[in-house]
């Protein structure tokens, strides 16, 4: 009751704060008239009602300030202080709109920059993954152990017989399914189209908590056993734009690389897999029955949910145990004393690659430099601003206003003025947030360094509810921070400095309000320093990786692929024969290449060299090599150079003597010090294992996998000796590689009518995406630091030339007892330099210190590279030199009179 | 904002005005006007307040839910809110006459010795 009272009592002032104070003046006013009558019945006529009512009126007291204490004790009064803080902040704001612009400018860059990273943490590290429970969801991988040089596997994937083991025996997942990310052409009628799409099994849907919004999931039958009945679900994308939307698509059918497919249901709009991108769901079991019950091939993800009541490390501890009872039940046929198990891991720690969490972290940590950087700045223009202010703050003082009273007054002119910052960030954070989701630096990197889940992409990053609540966050906690400061040092108890004339208080007081100054402006270099450093140290670490020679080159070539479905095993060395000569024919081709995997992949296929004139070496122990598939005028097309022996050529066929060519790193690695052309061996893949192939020529060392990768030991095989379907064309142009597309285009389809080209880029934009990720980075951090050091400069501007306007009379005394203007502008600039050393040393030092979260981000350069550190101290030194060497002009043309005239 | 004190005949103690509104509300509810008029007639105008002091007070209360307020109609047909002294209100009123009780005998017996 007690409560309830209290309560309503609360809400009816808060709520209707205007109706409160109605009610309380007619309540008054009634106790007014009340009393005026009372009087003028008492005095019987000799009181006149005028005079009655000013008796009252008297009794009463002063009604001002009775109203005033009531709302004070109704709990209105921090509203009625707020309110009237707030219309002084922004008339005093208006009074001064170039102050306000470049105040409201910087924090709005500061906050906006912040919220636009921010939603990318938020995207790709934070936001849960958009299945039921998440964060009961697992991944478990099978391990390798280290063989030779090959350092252990804990991400390998599993073979069906494997899973089925481990599904047997495992008690801890209330569900564990099998699935797999691939590619192929989807035809539908007569339109083929190169799609992505997933196989998996019946418990796929029920593991991630989905349903199919039309039809079924896989049924029972159709999950059972291998060679069952090829079903699919349709991606709601794809159902919309290949179907139109059409509800009675269950029960038709399209074919995936040749063979036919039927839809039994439609999954939810959003829902396109674990990968991200499939168009299409198959079942798992449609698979061919011989390839399923293969124990040793690997190429199937398992995810799991945990049992209620399970929880993630007793999950992990079992799996331990559960990958060795998959160990005992499929040894490694050849290897003795090998020992696979098994890991688990929640899938939302493989969300993204480490690497690009790493980058995230720091681009936000850099960022929320900048904002610290822009708080030190407007600290400083509300300290200058506060100078001026000072007779009218000590004045205030002076006549009884409270110290807290006046605080809590400035702070509201800051939180004000961030609000505004606030919300003009908004503008700036929908600006970077619209940028960073359409730069997706994602697509340059392969799917496997992204981690396990293909839903997180950049694509994702958005202005959401946490979005604008950390900008709300944000813009609170930078009103207290720029505004505390200035606040209580402008309402320090000094009042008779302040009172005294213009000459006097210049000295005492100001230097307090100088030093502050000064050291805003020494934070605010070192910050920058920081940052230019990292962003240096990115900078340079992205020049030597373009300056890398990747081993080819990669100008004027075009690169395509089209699937080869239809086209037989033995048909294959013709068919390259009649594709190769068709592009060669094509107008402005120079030169046409065939290869399995094309340079700067990531990695390609791997297998293992055999010498054959030297003893076996054991199982497992063997030297690893890349291995390659290329046509004969590949080399040529590339520009990768021959070292020795020869090339491949067109006789080079089935049945003559087997060659391959070798790279100049396998030379060295697998025969040091000798002549590798003309030695036997045997490659582990292709038909070239059972048989003897001679080197035949050593090749330059080409980057199959990424740019700061060192080339690792290849061996290239023809096609014309080892048929293989997988092929990328790349062609050298003699103008824009662009320009060959049509032509191209118009002889594969003469060859091979309606399969899709796919793929179709020029090798430059390969190489650009390969360094994709390390640009965006840098180019991040280089821009952060740009803004930090615009912002240091400016602020070094503000104090010298706010230091120069209050020292006129000062340099006019000295000019006129005869100080040159150089020396003026000596003492002036000196003093900027003595700011920016100070603020350069405390930078180098925290540089020092900080840029180490570097190191994994960095390519070629140590993260205490004196030579960016020097260049960054010069860049700053001369940002500051400059920033006061413009007040130092105005100083320098004081005219000496002025000090005289006074 | 200084606060201006309103010490008329004889200055109320510090509290006390809280304590006599309370007192007033114990017979039947009254408007502000009228709990004025009843503090100075039953202390034969010895205690008198500022009358405007009683109107934050009587908020204070509210804020406390000591009393609770609700417009109707005075005797004259005006409208005029009303106070009404809630059981939470009793009960500090009862506590508040003891404290007094035992300063006014602690008083007293000071006074007496002396």
């Amino acid at each position: 009751m007690l409560l309830l009272d209290m309560l309503r009592y609360r809400l009816r002032v808060l709520l209707r704060p205007g109706r409160h104070a109605r009610e309380l003046d007619e309540e008054i006013r009634f106790h007014l008239s009340l009393e005026a009558m009372q009087r003028e019945h008492a005095a019987r006529g000799r009181l006149s009602s005028t005079d009655a009512r000013w008796a009252a009126q008297r009794r009463f007291g002063n009604l001002t300030v009775t109203k005033e204490e009531a709302r004070e004790m109704a709990g209105l009064g921090f509203f009625d202080t707020a309110r009237q803080d707030i219309r002084f902040a922004l008339r005093s704001f208006l009074r001064t709109p170039g102050f306000t612009v470049v105040a409201v400018l910087t924090l709005a860059v500061g906050i906006g920059a912040n919220t636009a990273i921010f939603s990318a943490v938020n995207a790709m590290l934070l936001r849960p993954l958009p299945f039921k429970a998440p964060d009961r969801l697992m991944l478990v991988n099978l391990t390798v152990p280290a063989r030779g040089t090959n350092p252990p596997k804990e991400d390998a994937p599993w073979s069906y017989p494997k899973f089925v083991v481990f599904r047997k025996a495992q008690t801890v997942f209330e569900s564990v399914t099998l699935w797999f990310s691939t590619q192929g052409t989807i035809r539908v009628g007569t339109d083929a189209e190169r799609t992505s799409f997933e196989l998996a099994d019946g418990s796929y849907l029920p593991t991630l908590g989905v349903r199919p919004a039309i039809g079924r999931n896989f049924s029972p039958e159709e999950d059972a056993k291998p060679g069952g009945e090829s079903v699919a679900l349709l991606s709601d994308a794809f159902w919309q734009r290949r179907f139109n939307a059409d509800s009675s698509v269950l029960g038709r059918s399209f074919t995936v690389d040749g063979s036919p497919v039927t839809i039994i249901g439609v999954l939810p709009p959003g829902f396109r897999g674990l990968s991200g991108r499939a168009d299409v769901v198959i079942s798992f079991m449609s698979q061919d029955a011989q390839q399923l019950g293969e124990a040793w091939s690997h190429g199937y993800e398992l995810v799991a949910r945990l049992k209620p009541g399970v929880t993630s490390a007793a999950a992990k501890s079992a799996v331990k145990r559960l990958g060795v009872v998959v160990d005992e039940a499929y040894r490694h046929p050849d290897i003795q004393n090998e020992r696979w198990g098994a890991l688990a891991r929640e899938l939302d720690g493989t969300r993204v690659d480490p690497v690009i969490r790493r980058s995230l972290l720091i681009l936000l940590g850099a960022v929320g430099l900048v904002l610290l950087i822009a708080c030190a700045n407007v600290a400083n223009l509300f300290l200058v601003r506060a100078a001026g202010r000072q007779r009218e703050i000590a004045v205030r003082l002076a006549i009884g206003a409270g110290r807290r009273r006046l605080v809590r007054q400035l702070l509201t002119e800051s939180i004000v003025l961030s609000m505004l910052g606030g919300l003009a960030s908004a503008a700036v954070a929908w600006w970077g947030v619209k940028i960073l989701a359409a730069l997706n630096p994602v697509t340059s990197l392969r799917m496997q360094q992204l981690g396990g889940v293909g839903t997180v992409t950049f694509e994702t990053i958005r202005l959401d509810p946490m979005a604008f609540a950390f900008a709300a966050f944000l813009t609170l906690l930078t009103g207290v921070i720029f505004g505390l400061v200035p606040a209580l040092q402008a309402t320090r108890p000094s009042l008779t400095g302040a009172l005294k004339s213009d000459i006097d208080r210049s000295r005492l007081s100001r230097i307090r309000g100088l030093t502050s100054r000064n050291m805003l402006a020494v934070v605010e270099i070192a910050l920058a320093v920081i940052l230019l450093a990292g962003s240096g140290l990115m900078l340079r670490s992205l020049g030597k990786l373009l300056a890398v020679r990747p081993g080819f080159d990669p100008t004027q070539v075009l690169t395509m692929r089209f699937s080869l479905d239809g086209v037989g095993r033995d048909s294959l060395p013709p068919f390259y024969d009649q594709l190769v000569e068709r592009l060669s024919g094509v107008p402005g081709v120079t030169n046409v290449g065939l290869t399995d995997c094309p340079p700067l992949n990531g990695g390609c296929n791997g297998t293992i060299l055999v010498h054959r004139d030297r003893p076996a070496a054991a199982r497992g122990t063997e030297p690893s090599v890349g291995v390659h598939w290329v046509t004969p005028g590949w080399f040529e097309t590339m520009r990768v150079p021959l070292v020795r022996g020869r090339l491949f050529t067109n006789a080079d066929r089935l049945g003559a003597q087997k060659v391959v060519l070798v790279s100049e790193s396998a030379a060295r690695a697998y025969w040091p010090g000798q002549d590798p052309v003309g030695r036997p061996v045997s490659v582990g893949q292709g038909g070239f294992y059972e048989d003897t192939a001679y080197v035949a020529g050593v090749v330059g060392d080409v980057r199959f996998g990424t740019l700061d990768s060192l080339p690792k030991p290849d061996v290239y095989i023809s096609y014309y000796q080892s048929p293989r379907g997988r092929m990328m064309m790349f062609l050298r142009t003699a103008g824009d590689p662009r320009s060959a597309i049509a032509g191209a285009r118009r002889e594969i389809e003469a060859l091979s009518p309606g399969v899709p080209l796919y793929d179709v880029r020029p090798m430059t934009e390969r190489v650009a995406d390969a360094v994709g990720y390390a640009r965006f980075s840098a180019l991040l951090l280089a821009a952060f630091a740009a803004v930090a050091l615009a912002l240091a400069a400016l602020g070094t501007y503000g104090v010298i030339s706010f230091g120069v306007s209050q020292r006129r009379k000062e340099i006019g005394v000295r000019v006129a007892l005869g100080a040159t203007r150089q020396s003026v502008v000596r003492l002036v600039v000196g003093q900027g330099i003595a700011l920016a050393v100070a603020g350069c040393v405390i930078g180098v030092a925290g540089a020092l210190a900080t840029t180490g979260v570097l190191r994994s981000l960095l390519y070629g350069v140590e993260p205490s590279d004196p030579v960016t550190l020097v260049l960054i101290v010069g860049l700053l030194v001369t940002a500051v030199i400059v920033a006061s060497w413009l007040p130092a002009r105005r100083a320098a043309s004081v005219d000496p009179s002025e000090a005289l005239r006074g | 904002m200084a606060k201006t004190a309103g010490p008329s005949k004889s200055e109320l103690l510090k509290g006390t005005l809280d304590m006599l509104i309370l007192q007033t509300l114990t017979v039947q509810p009254l408007h502000g006007y009228a709990i004025a008029q009843q503090i100075e007639l039953l202390s034969d105008a010895v205690l008198t307040v500022e009358q405007g002091s009683l109107y934050p007070a009587l908020e204070r209360l509210q804020k406390r839910g000591w009393v609770t307020s609700k417009w109707g109609e005075s005797p004259t047909g005006r409208r005029a809110r009303y106070y009404t002294l809630t059981a939470a209100g009793r009960r500090q009123l009862g506590a508040e006459i003891s404290d007094f009780d035992r300063v006014l005998v602690a008083i007293n017996r000071v006074m007496r010795r002396a």
